[in-house]
């Protein structure tokens, strides 16, 4: 060994510092995908379209003699009460099969009204195909939607309620 | 030795090596992350985005009244598909922009079908990187696809549109019902009334609004047999803003069928008079009403109603179809008297890469 050797690097501070060097590259190469928000914007807002695009499908007749799909199916259903139509009719549009990948979304649907003389707003449930946990990763479809129903009012006339359709994909 | 300052040792030169060649290797991955970090597929699904829009809530350019897009003959000036009725009714789309926009095939009749991937790029994919891409519309109701573009591959950007396609309007008229009492004549005359400003007027909602400028409309007369068995379709004139003129059926893309067997204006032997045993079927097409009967009005609110007027010669004096003494058969809202528009569900799907 030679003196006044006080500062050198050995072989030894070199492949640690290699080592060191590789352990993090290879962290950061396996580590779980990074997504900018511009990625999580795109498929939120595929998402988003679809469930818009099927709230509006449901809300408009087909023909002018016949009555909005939605507008009846808010008003026949018992307030408070879950409605099968409504599921099934949604489920359709969502994942009504065509060229593109498969469709497994779910999703959660209610329907908000506002009492007058409180100024108060009421949530009531509409369908679900799954209860949410809370670590779901949703996005919101909403749609005002005249119905002739006593809801949040006693008297039956009509008047807008939002409803509101938090979709997930599995 | 005994002064070795300056002085450099292997084992500094072999870990300082070690230490270069892993510094090297690690500064070459990092153009690799970033390149992940952007990625196509984020633009590939923007561009799918933004074409899904422009054909589901955009009625493309030129738009109706004058001269829209999809009746255009040359295809250059196409500004930009669009499959929407209007802009006011986003998703709603029109059977014709469809029909236009989804035609390849080469027909010896103008207008040409439009070319993959030249025209479509241009006008409803836009951009300056060579896109591929397919779109696709699956009707849902009719379980049937009709799509332009490649093969998907294993990746691309997606859009999925819901809508719903307007279809057109239809009257079946029993002409048996509609028979006059004067049993001395061989000549009748049977009219038929589309009054334009009275459809626009009692009926503003779009998505189910009769609108002969816009969509087809079918007329079946039956029946005819029933009341004489010489029948002679002596001619079809069709009267709105322009002056009255004859029937100009395939000339137009417009089809008039007799007993069920199409007529075609370019021969000879299928021009008026024309034998008819039973049925009678005419279909309008919109750039009929558009380009021939209100040719050269600009605004809508100027188009007067048409009149359609069929002229009959029998082989012996007998009560027919008739009503030039009466008012003619209106093709308005009443559903006993005309099938309405209807919409059914479809799909759009976008995919580019």
């Amino acid at each position: 060994m030679v003196s006044g050797d006080g500062g050198q690097l050995y072989t030894i501070e070199g492949f640690a510092a290699a080592l060191i060097m590789i352990i993090t590259a290879y962290l950061v190469v396996n580590a779980t995908s990074v997504y900018t928000a511009g990625d999580t914007h795109i498929n939120d807002m595929q998402l988003e379209a679809l469930g818009t695009d099927a709230l509006k499908m449901m809300d408009t007749p087909v023909s002018s003699d016949v009555p909005s799909p939605l507008a009846e199916i808010i008003t026949y259903t018992p307030v408070g009460n879950m409605n099968a139509t409504f599921k099934t009719m949604f489920m359709n549009y969502t994942n009504v099969s065509g060229a593109g990948p498969i469709h497994d979304i779910q999703f959660n649907a209610t329907y908000i009204c506002r009492k007058d003389p409180e100024n108060s707003i009421t949530i009531y449930p509409l369908a679900s195909s799954r209860n949410l946990t809370g670590g779901e990763h949703t996005v919101r479809a909403t749609k005002w939607v005249i119905v002739d129903k006593a809801v949040c009012e006693d008297s039956e006339k009509p008047r807008a309620v939002l409803v509101e359709v938090l979709l997930w994909r599995d | 030795m005994t002064d070795d300052s300056g002085v450099l040792s292997i084992d500094f030169i072999v870990g300082f090596t070690i230490f270069l060649i892993a510094f090297i290797w690690v500064v070459s991955l990092i153009p690799g992350l970033l390149i992940n970090l952007q990625g196509f597929t984020i633009d590939y699904d923007a561009v799918a985005y933004r074409t899904g829009v422009i054909l589901v809530e955009d009625p493309g350019w030129p738009q109706a009244p004058v001269s829209p897009w999809e009746s255009k003959i040359d295809n250059d000036s196409v500004v930009r598909f669009g499959l929407a009725i209007s802009s006011d009714t986003p998703n709603i789309l029109s059977q014709e922009k469809v029909n236009r926009f989804f035609c390849t095939t080469a027909t010896t009749a103008f207008p040409l079908p439009f070319i993959y991937r030249v025209d479509y790029k241009e006008k409803a994919i836009f951009g300056d990187y060579p896109y591929r891409f397919n779109i696709s519309l699956r009707d849902v109701e009719r379980n049937a696809n009709q799509s332009i573009g490649d093969v998907l591959p294993e990746g691309y950007g997606y859009i999925r549109r819901l809508v719903k396609i307007k279809g057109g309007s239809n009257a079946t008229i029993d002409g048996y019902n509609f028979k006059n009492t004067d049993n001395n004549v061989t000549s009748h005359t049977f009219s038929i009334l589309i009054n334009t400003p009275n459809l626009y007027t009692n009926m503003t909602d779009l998505f189910y609004q009769i609108d002969p400028a816009r969509d087809q409309i079918m007329i079946n007369i039956t029946n005819l047999s029933k009341m004489n068995n010489n029948i002679t379709l002596t001619g079809i004139t069709v009267v709105g803003n322009s002056p009255a003129s004859s029937l100009q059926y395939t000339l137009t893309g417009n089809t008039l069928s007799l007993d069920n067997q199409i007529k075609d204006n370019t021969n000879p032997l299928d021009k008026f008079p024309q034998h008819v045993n039973d049925t009678i079927s005419i279909k309008f097409l919109p750039s009929y009403f558009r380009g021939d009967v209100y040719n050269g009005v600009l605004d809508e609110q100027y188009y007067q109603p048409i009149y359609i007027n069929l002229s009959f010669k029998l082989g012996s004096n007998s009560t027919f179809l008739n009503n030039s003494w009466s008012y003619p058969f209106d093709y308005n809202y009443d559903p006993a008297n005309v099938t309405q528009p209807q919409l059914r569900d479809a799909v759009v799907e976008v995919a580019v890469w």
